[in-house]
């Protein structure tokens, strides 16, 4: 039988509980107790260099095991590059074209039952879908497996965030909760804000509502996101990178071409590396430190498994 | 009634012009390739009374887009109001919608057709005089602009609730059928953001009651008010179609009560107001009606203008000049009156536009929207920028494309990109890092022009008592072209914190100052 306790000594425990756990918040060296919790210790990192796209891609991925390590016959698998601009190739404003072409290959390669790929851009999804060449590039596949989807409207659901920082609800996109598996395909690029915009700037692309609301802060909105949306394989887009006027660009001479591809199954970890491209540290970017801290993942770069 | 093989010819080409000229509005849609791949504003170009506008604007004729309307005036001299009773899209709704609001059978005042041309006149002299207000009465303009501020956002509304209740709830059989239809429907029949005007309801109001006078007299619109149908009446006076007999035979008299714009009188035959629709050749019961080429004696009954009547209404175009100038210049005094790019000096623009709506059609970024007084007291239904509503997409250039009267040049790309059409100003008692010391930098992440025209600057400032460092935004003045899109998405809730003003307009002529906003 359980031990009856009164409502007064409820009372007195739970304010004591209390005052002691804030007590303990207060510390501020207490806030690291908050480190890891999800995040698998050294998470694998694949990093590889190449001019030739797809083999880059196949490459990356061989590193980390193959896409079948990530993909399982019969998944539901969504693609989720940055199609955010009304740019090409080029102004290196959208992940490469030839980098979700080969990761769609790949997963049909890997028995994915469909895939899926969408965007909420910034400009009109038409032609930023057609622009970036991304939809050229996926209609070359020719797969009844494979589709290349505007948004529906419809689709978004209201969830809440649980622990949420800088909300405790948001829009979701569904369908990209839902898949089986979601592959986050990020490129990289500066930003003025939040510095850099990578993986978990690219989960942007999944959610709802007024999302300028978003950049008041940015490192726990993220965060809050990133808390609800969990990729199982981040690529990050580094064959080329933009170094000025981001996230859009428009000019060439703020392109670096660095040939780079940054692949693993923990975003914060793919991130963290994805600074040092632009002569950063992890702890340079906000967004990347309040998701270690919040346990998302790893951003030391000695923690990683580089493969 | 019987009906002749005439009058089926004559339903077969009105539905067909009707079905190509909804077709075209259909692809006057962004689908995919910069450059439109159909003529879709050739309602225009086979506008007479848009030829006029073009004609009496500044500058030459458009000879290359404007051709096919002088075909028309010439087939009209030829054959009479054939352009009425078997092209205009707007005879054909109010023929095809006529019997669903009811007809009126009551013959109505004839003086009243005198009102097209007098109301042709008034226009046409106005225009001549530098105010061009054709465009209100052009029934092809009434047409286009009730179809996309009105008609086509209710559509889609319409069609999109219906979607997405089967989208919500499973009802067995409809529901996977429905949902099956639904791509052909989104990608072919609907627009693809669901349109929104500030005048749909204003507009389509007036659409109604043009329909709804078909209950007092069919085809009143076309028969007493149509300053078109005007205008092609005086072109058909001496056409060469002749329908016999001219007058109303003794022994009958069908003909007054059937005619649709009862042309067929005692005294002979109405030329300029018939309206071809050869109904008659099938309903005569002797079978007497033929149309013919014109031979012997002409009983032309002419409607009778009056010259007073023609004298009041030329007066009253001259003396439209100066009345609608008597207020301040709107585009000096409306800081907000934003043209399209590409778009004339604001003079020239009100001359050549005809309120078509074919820009706020095609508008990607949903950008265009209609005026009501905000370009002053001529300027109803030309072409707005309202930024908080949507953007002029940096790559885009459709707006200059389908333009029938030249009042938005076409503009290639480069130019389209450099063509200022306003500035950005940030408000700082709304700019959330000014007024709230929250950092934000919406604007300038989505600035489009390469180097960009907001720049995030560092500064010290206090917040609730304490010292930080925000990066606040600030406008490059002469890299800003007005595109309007950190308005549309400043996150900030009502009013925009970032507003377009029409400072530094390309199309505003300056003496002393170089090309560009400030040199």
């Amino acid at each position: 039988m359980m031990n009856r306790i009164d409502r007064r000594t409820f009372i007195r425990q739970s304010i004591r509980t209390a005052v002691a756990v804030s007590a303990a918040g207060c510390l501020p060296a207490l806030d690291l107790l908050a480190l890891p919790a999800h995040a698998a210790s050294m998470p694998p990192l694949a990093v590889r260099k190449g001019q030739d796209v797809p083999v880059l891609v196949r490459e990356t991925l061989s590193a980390l095991g193959g896409m079948a390590n990530f993909v399982k016959s019969g998944d539901i698998v969504v693609v989720k590059p940055n199609i955010g601009w009304d740019r090409t190739v080029e102004m290196a404003a959208n992940t490469h074209p030839e980098v979700v072409k080969t990761l769609v290959l790949l997963c049909l390669e890997a028995g994915a039952k469909q895939v899926r790929i969408f965007d909420r851009p910034c400009n009109d999804e038409r032609r930023c879908y057609t622009q970036s060449g991304i939809r050229a590039a996926v209609e070359q596949i020719k797969s009844d497996r494979v589709s290349l989807e505007y948004m529906d409207r419809r689709a978004y659901k209201e969830l809440a965030i649980h622990g949420g920082q800088a909300f405790d609800r948001w829009e979701f996109y569904m369908p990209a909760i839902e898949a089986d598996r979601l592959i986050n395909v990020p490129i990289a690029k500066h930003h003025s804000i939040s510095r850099l915009t990578l993986g978990m700037k690219n989960l942007m692309g999944v959610i709802g509502g007024n999302r300028g609301r978003l950049h008041h802060k940015i490192a726990e909105s993220l965060s809050d996101i990133a808390s609800v949306i969990h990729p199982d394989l981040t690529v990050i887009d580094a064959t080329r990178i933009l170094v000025a006027n981001g996230p859009q660009g428009g000019r060439s001479e703020d392109v670096r071409i660095t040939e780079t591809l940054i692949a693993s199954p923990d975003i914060v970890a793919a991130d963290a590396y994805a600074t040092t491209l632009f002569n950063l540290k992890p702890e340079d970017v906000s967004t990347i430190v309040a998701a270690a801290r919040r346990g998302l993942g790893v951003m030391d770069l000695r923690q990683m498994r580089m493969v | 009634m019987r009906l002749s093989s005439w009058t089926y010819a004559r339903r077969v080409s009105q539905s067909f012009c009707l079905a190509v000229f909804l077709w075209l509005f259909l692809q006057t849609e962004y689908r995919g390739v910069d450059q439109l791949a159909y003529p879709v504003s050739l309602l225009f170009r086979i506008d007479p009374l848009a030829a006029l506008a073009d004609l009496l604007a500044p500058g030459p004729f458009s000879w290359q887009i404007l051709w096919p309307a002088l075909v028309v005036v010439l087939l009209t001299m030829l054959l009479g109001r054939f352009f009425c009773g078997w092209i205009c899209p707007l005879g054909t709704t109010l023929d095809g919608l006529g019997k669903l609001v009811g007809r009126g059978r009551k013959p109505f005042s004839p003086g009243w057709r005198r009102v097209k041309y007098y109301l042709l006149i008034v226009t046409a002299t106005a225009t001549l005089f530098g105010v061009q207000l054709l465009g209100l009465f052009d029934p092809l303009a009434i047409f286009l602009r009730s179809l996309t501020l009105a008609v086509y956002p209710a559509y889609n509304y319409g069609l999109n609730r219906v979607f997405d209740v089967f989208y919500e709830y499973e009802v067995p059989l409809l529901s996977s059928a429905i949902k099956g239809s639904y791509p052909v429907f989104r990608d072919h029949l609907m627009a693809f953001y669901q349109p929104i005007f500030t005048l749909g309801l204003f507009t389509l109001i007036i659409f109604l009651v043009i329909l709804l006078l078909e209950r007092v007299e069919q085809r009143f619109w076309c028969k007493n008010l149509c300053p078109l149908g005007g205008l092609l009446g005086i072109c058909s006076r001496y056409a060469l179609l002749q329908r016999t007999p001219q007058k109303l035979c003794a022994d009958c008299q069908l003909c007054d009560s059937f005619c649709r714009s009862a042309a067929v009188r005692d005294a002979g035959h109405m030329r300029s107001e018939c309206l071809l629709c050869m109904d008659c050749s099938g309903f005569c019961p002797e079978e007497r009606v033929r149309f013919g080429l014109r031979t012997g004696t002409d009983n032309n009954l002419a409607v009778d203008l009056q010259r007073r009547g023609v004298l009041t209404a030329m007066a009253g175009g001259v003396m439209l000049a100066p009345v609608v100038r008597i207020g301040p210049v709107t585009h000096e005094q409306n800081p907000y009156l934003i043209r399209p790019p590409g778009a004339q000096p604001e003079e020239e623009f009100l001359q050549r536009c005809v309120r078509c709506a074919e820009c706020m059609k095609v508008c990607i970024g949903r950008a265009l929207q209609p005026a009501l007084f905000e370009a002053g007291p001529v300027g109803l239904w030309t072409p707005l920028v309202v930024s908080r509503i949507g953007y002029c997409e940096y790559n885009c250039t459709l707006c200059g494309q389908v333009c029938p009267t030249g009042a938005i040049a076409p503009l290639k790309l480069p130019e389209k990109q450099k063509n200022v059409i306003g500035l950005a100003v940030i408000k700082k008692d709304r700019c959330l890092p000014f007024a709230k010391g929250v950092e934000c930098l919406v604007c300038e992440e989505h600035c489009p022009t390469g180097k960009k025209a907001i720049v995030m600057e560092e500064k010290d400032t206090l917040v609730d008592g304490e010292i930080r460092r925000i990066k606040f935004p600030r406008v490059v003045d002469r890299l800003c072209i007005g595109c309007g899109i950190c308005e549309t998405r400043c996150p900030v809730e009502g009013a925009s914190a970032v507003r377009i003003i029409n400072e530094g307009e390309s199309r505003r002529q300056r003496s002393g100052v170089p090309a560009g906003p400030y040199g």
